[in-house]
């Protein structure tokens, strides 16, 4: 993902702005990194190059 | 959602193009291509969002037609797939992929001018509830298909891998009143079912598909149409 893309995505939970943490860089794209709530404060990591913003009670290792 | 293991898995991204999208299928690709972008020209600058995105079949096709991008799933492993395809095709400054529920979109209200969900409202368990989160972030426009009840897609049903849910058209109606989206247009096609398309090859394909259309253009047939294609307002 660019940075820019921090302008629209939001905490799928309660939709507050997101901050990027720990970015790592390839060019202009962040390869890995977190992005954490700037209100409830829960995390969602950036894997290769993707965000996962998959709501906690979605995530692998939580049963669909 | 149904199928969501299966659909997750990392050898069914990887053939999931060749597999559904060979062959017979060439077919309905084209086809749904042509619905996408007839309901939402032109595409210069317009913010579009798609939900259930695979493997990026329609999103780099709207990225090279000048439409910013976001592309939604909730595969990891069709994602990847997406990513390296909008690389090769060298729309990645403006296509993204996230990875995300479409029940729960990470995104403001109102922001994109269209929403877009191909092959989605089959596996929907809750059609409204999903519905009402694309309206959402939409201030202008929701593209999407169903598969239809009262037609060949319910006689071959129960052989696919992640079953499906089949829309009357009143049912459809009824979901976008209740969203306040108003129908600009909807189009059926495809008396004979997907499935059928995929599984024979193109020389076979392309006879069945032209008499499927023209036994499909009588005003009869409409309602035996096995997808419709919907394009809406949001109001």
């Amino acid at each position: 993902m660019k940075e820019s893309l921090l302008e629209i995505l939001c905490c799928p939970l309660d939709k507050h702005d997101l901050e990027l943490e720990d970015a790592e860089y390839d060019g202009d794209e962040v390869i890995s990194g977190t992005l954490v709530c700037s209100e409830c404060g829960e995390r969602y990591a950036i894997e290769d190059g993707i965000p996962n913003l998959l709501p906690p009670d979605m995530r692998e290792e939580t049963p669909a | 959602m149904k199928g969501q293991e299966w659909y997750q898995a990392d050898d069914v991204a990887e053939e999931y193009d060749d597999k559904r999208f060979s062959q017979g299928g060439q077919l309905i690709d084209r086809r749904e291509k042509e619905a996408v972008l007839e309901a939402i020209s032109p595409l210069s600058d317009r913010n579009v969002l798609e939900i259930a995105c695979g493997t990026g079949r329609f999103t780099v096709m709207l990225a090279e037609r000048g439409a910013d991008v976001v592309g939604l799933d909730i595969s990891a492993a069709m994602l990847q797939r997406g990513r390296k395809k909008a690389k090769r095709a060298g729309v990645s400054d403006h296509l993204e992929f996230i990875r995300g529920d479409a029940g729960r979109l990470p995104f403001p209200d109102d922001h994109f001018d269209t929403v877009v969900a191909m092959r989605f409202f089959h596996l929907a368990d809750d059609p409204a509830a999903f519905l009402s989160e694309m309206r959402r972030v939409s201030r202008e426009q929701i593209v999407f298909d169903t598969f239809n009840r009262f037609s060949a897609r319910s006689i071959y049903n129960w052989a696919l891998p992640m079953g499906s849910r089949l829309y009357s058209k009143s049912e459809v109606a009824v979901l976008l009143a209740k969203n306040d989206l108003t129908l600009v247009d909807v189009e059926d096609d495809f008396l004979v079912p997907y499935g059928l398309y995929r599984s024979i090859p193109n020389a076979l394909a392309s006879p069945i598909r032209s008499l499927d259309r023209a036994v499909g253009e009588l005003p009869v047939t409409d309602h035996l149409a096995s997808v419709s294609y919907w394009n809406t307002r949001v109001r």
